[in-house]
């Protein structure tokens, strides 16, 4: 059998398989009818236009937005330090450290948000917004953690060492040295904690309260009681917006570098 | 490396702090609610929970679906892997970006694709009674098999990850050496390719094993009451009965799980290194 | 997008604001027909008021073990329940007794619904009738016994032994299998038996539309309130009007214990319960009248579950009934049908 005939048999089922189902998605999404089928009954952007005005959309999407930008940067600031530290100093206990920051993702989202739902938010009386912003940050903090480790692990530490001899303060090298030089690897840490915390579903699930849910989980109650184009329509803009941010961040910094 | 343990540890504190304090310690409450009875400690409620006929069907169902899952992901990621590394050059890191595109796409908007496909109206059955292979639609939705597409499409990018690093790192003769050598492309497989890319089967399976045991929406949506996983009872058994033994019982399960493959990758990539 | 993050951020501080303004009313009810209810009740109500309404949905159970779980501290000041998980929040405690002296609409209101209860605990704003809906052009269904017939097989999704409308189905099933038992053993045994049939157990009305839309089903019985969304959904439906009779339930406002909010959540209930709202709500066929002074034209009146008479042959379930049987129901069910 010609070899190259059946790599590219091979990898059309296969790309197929995996990208197929949004070719008909994005299709469906096109449909002027008013129900959900493929091929699509006439062509319209219709239920594009719909979805910006669901107004549970605008809000949910508000909340997932809120999540992932000031979620991961809140994983960052807990994060850098501890990356830092892990690469530079010798730390006590360091591998029991790293096991307890890369908890989170270990442990099944759902069991998460249950946990912190019925032995922190209610005992304490903390409120559901709250909870969610910090049970998203620390499902992010492993991330951070790990893709800073490596840039910092790939700085040589002389650079620094130079600058601490020519006078620079310890925080002053940090400051001028370490940071200008892992910056591709917090784009890239910042990029991954956004598309895990913008599509996590799991930990949100018992996290969610009166007027207060993130975009996944309103999709899903949404497409319960309709059964419209709108949600394929969310899926394909959603669907481009992840796309678009990697495709750029592997154009400009490399992004598979880091991850 | 600098020498001064009290900074260190004054810049990881925060972290630590914070995963323990929001993480380790509600987990660990919730852990332990199974083992708690009015009268002290003790493990009945393992024994309680599987002794319901119901949840033993769910374990079981989410083990054989999570192995299927990992194994058929292993056949078709091999043969997929196998033919992105014989690319040139120039068109593998786009056939490679292709292929993990779908990982960077909402698990909601995926699995509600397969709905629309798969449903009695859907592409699939409109493609099988169009073709008469059946005259009836096909009842797929919310049975095994629809969550079992809908979870292999999820996580078989992992795979194929996994297991072309693994073949990247082969060494590039192997297996034309092995042809020359009369050796057929089962004989290959065999005794060539498995063997060079056992690290990378090994890792993308327990990535694809526990994803499987730990997704939600896919049986959510695609499975319903009628096919639970262990994710989805746990859902049930918490918003239905406020039955938190059963979910902890549950939550012990999946940790359990997730844990051990977690170290068996470690021992793996520790292995490698020392090597 | 600066706009929509700044939007997500005051919505995630919202349950803080809730606690701080007093002219919030937070309140919990069926994920049904919400964008009407928004536009009907809820809307008009904030004008009046001048507060902000902050609204919680999911199914009776989800929502009352949310409401358990905040028990200390409530974020719901009102909520609508089915009459037996009312009267399960009441005995936990939960609920408080209702002024009813402070409700301007509450002699308009059938006997019925003015105390189902007991104790004032909860006030009844609308029944439904509960049949199966089905494809008139696929089958026709006279019977409750039709649900399990061969007809149907494959085609059929029943309601989950969770939900409201479980256990009166079942019941129903019984009764034209001849066994009225409350233990409901002979309906369940006849599920399980045909557990392969049925494509699906639905755990929310509201999923009904889709599967229907999707002739992913023919039949499922369902709550009157669900009939608006699937009459218009270009598929010939019919209502069944089946030989052991229809059944269906009653749903009631409760207020929660100690939420502090008391005064603008009776305001509410005296709002929804006035006549105007609930003709208002009848008209665009959401919500039967529990309001005596209601009036609608014949065409409304065919699709609700309207008037004293209807009612009254409603076959319901006692609610201190599918309390007290609600665990061996359960059990049997997990045992039987989801082996």
């Amino acid at each position: 059998m010609n070899s190259r005939l059946s790599t590219w048999i091979i990898l059309g089922l296969t790309l197929t398989f995996l990208i197929g189902p949004f070719l008909i998605i994005i299709a469906a999404a096109l449909s002027a009818g008013n129900n959900l089928a493929f091929p699509p009954q006439g062509l319209s952007l219709k239920w594009f236009i719909k979805v910006f005005e669901v107004e549970s959309f605008r809000a949910s999407f508000g909340v997932s937005m809120f999540l992932a930008i000031f979620g991961t940067l809140a994983a960052l600031v807990l994060g850098v330090p501890a990356a830092y530290a892990m690469t530079r100093y010798r730390v006590p206990g360091a591998e029991t450290v790293k096991l307890i920051v890369s908890s989170p993702i270990i442990v099944p989202g759902i069991i998460v948000g249950l946990a912190l739902l019925q032995y922190f938010v209610i005992p304490i009386g903390a409120g559901i917004g709250p909870a969610l912003f910090l049970a998203h940050t620390a499902l992010i903090l492993p991330y951070a953690v790990r893709v800073v480790s490596a840039s910092m692990e790939n700085l040589r530490v002389d650079m620094e060492e130079a600058a601490l001899l020519l006078g620079c303060t310890r925080f002053g090298a940090f400051r001028r040295v370490v940071l200008p030089n892992i910056r591709g690897g917090l784009l890239a840490a910042f990029i991954l904690g956004f598309v895990t915390s913008f599509n996590q579903v799991p930990v949100s699930l018992f996290l969610s309260g009166p007027g207060l849910r993130t975009l996944p989980i309103d999709m899903i109650a949404y497409m319960e009681i309709n059964y419209d184009p709108s949600v394929a329509a969310l899926s394909a803009l959603l669907a481009f917006m992840s796309v678009g941010i990697v495709f750029a961040a592997e154009r400009f910094i490399g992004l598979s570098r880091y991850v | 490396m600098f020498e001064n343990r009290a900074i260190g540890l004054a810049l990881v504190l925060p972290a630590a702090i914070f995963a323990a304090a929001l993480f380790l310690l509600p987990v660990g409450i919730l852990l332990s609610e199974a083992f708690r009875t009015d009268t002290g400690w003790s493990v009945s409620a393992y024994g309680e929970f599987f002794a319901s006929s119901r949840n033993q069907t769910v374990f079981f169902r989410t083990l054989k679906l999570a192995s299927l899952v990992a194994g058929v992901s292993a056949v078709v990621g091999y043969a997929a892997a196998f033919a992105i590394v014989n690319l040139p050059a120039s068109s593998r890191g786009r056939m490679f970006g292709l292929v993990t595109l779908p990982l960077m796409i909402s698990p909601v908007a995926r699995t509600y694709a397969w709905l629309v496909i798969l449903g009695r109206t859907g592409f699939v059955n409109k493609f099988l009674v169009d073709l008469g292979i059946t005259d009836t639609p096909l009842r797929i939705l919310f049975t095994e098999t629809a969550v079992f597409i809908g979870l292999l499409q999820l996580f078989l990018p992992l795979m194929i990850i996994s297991l072309v690093s693994a073949m990247e790192n082969m060494p590039r003769d192997a297996v034309p050496a092995a042809r020359i050598l009369g050796a057929n492309w089962l004989q290959v497989f065999w005794r060539v390719i498995l063997p060079l890319t056992r690290e990378g089967l090994v890792i993308g399976g327990t990535l694809v094993f526990t994803g499987s045991m730990t997704a939600y929406i896919t049986p959510a949506i695609l499975g319903g009451s009628k096919v639970l996983m262990l994710e989805t009872l746990l859902y049930q058994r918490v918003t239905v009965a406020n039955d938190f033994v059963s979910a902890s019982v549950i939550a012990m399960i999946l940790i359990t799980m997730s844990f051990s493959a977690n170290l068996l990758l470690k021992r793996l990539a520790t292995a490698r290194k020392s090597r | 997008m600066k706009t929509l993050v700044l939007a997500g951020a005051s919505t995630l501080a919202l349950t803080a604001a809730a606690m701080a303004a007093d002219k919030t009313l937070t309140i919990s009810v069926y994920s049904f027909s919400q964008d009407e209810f928004k536009e009907l009740v809820y809307d008009p109500f904030e004008e009046i008021c001048g507060c902000e309404i902050v609204v919680e949905t999911g199914n009776s159970i989800e929502r009352l073990s949310k409401i358990e779980a905040n028990k200390d501290a409530p974020v719901i000041d009102m909520a609508v329940l089915s009459t037996h998980d009312a009267l399960g929040a009441a005995r936990k405690g939960l609920l408080q007794p209702i002024d009813t002296s402070k409700l301007s609409n509450f002699d308009k209101l059938y006997d019925i619904a003015k105390d189902p209860l007991g104790d004032s605990m909860g006030v009844g704003y609308t029944f439904y009738a509960t049949s199966i809906a089905y494809r008139s052009d696929k089958v026709t269904v006279e019977s409750w016994a039709d649900l399990l017939s061969p007809e149907l097989a494959g085609n059929v999704a029943l309601p989950d032994i969770t939900t409201n409308q479980g256990p009166p189905a079942l019941y129903m099933i019984g009764k034209a299998l001849g066994d009225t038992d409350s233990s409901l053993t002979a309906p369940i045994d006849a599920v399980a038996e045909k557990a392969d049939d049925i494509v699906t157990f639905y755990v929310r009305s509201s999923q009904l539309a889709q599967l229907m839309q999707q002739e992913e089903i023919w039949a499922a019985p369902v709550g009157r309130f669900a009939w608006g969304s699937f009459k218009d959904n270009g598929l010939p439906m019919a209502w069944a009007e089946p030989k052991e009779g229809q059944t269906g339930g009653m749903n009631v406002m409760v207020m929660t214990a100690n939420n502090g909010n008391e005064d603008l959540a009776l305001q509410f209930m005296d709002f929804w319960l006035s006549t105007e709202i609930q003709t208002a709500l009848a008209n665009a066929l959401i919500d039967s009248p529990a309001n005596a002074e209601v009036v609608v034209s014949d065409d409304i009146a065919a699709n609700l579950t309207y008037g004293a008479e209807t009612v009254d042959q409603l076959h319901l379930l006692d609610p201190a009934t599918i309390l007290d049987m609600r665990e061996s129901w359960l059990e049997q069910w997990n045992a039987k049908v989801m082996k």
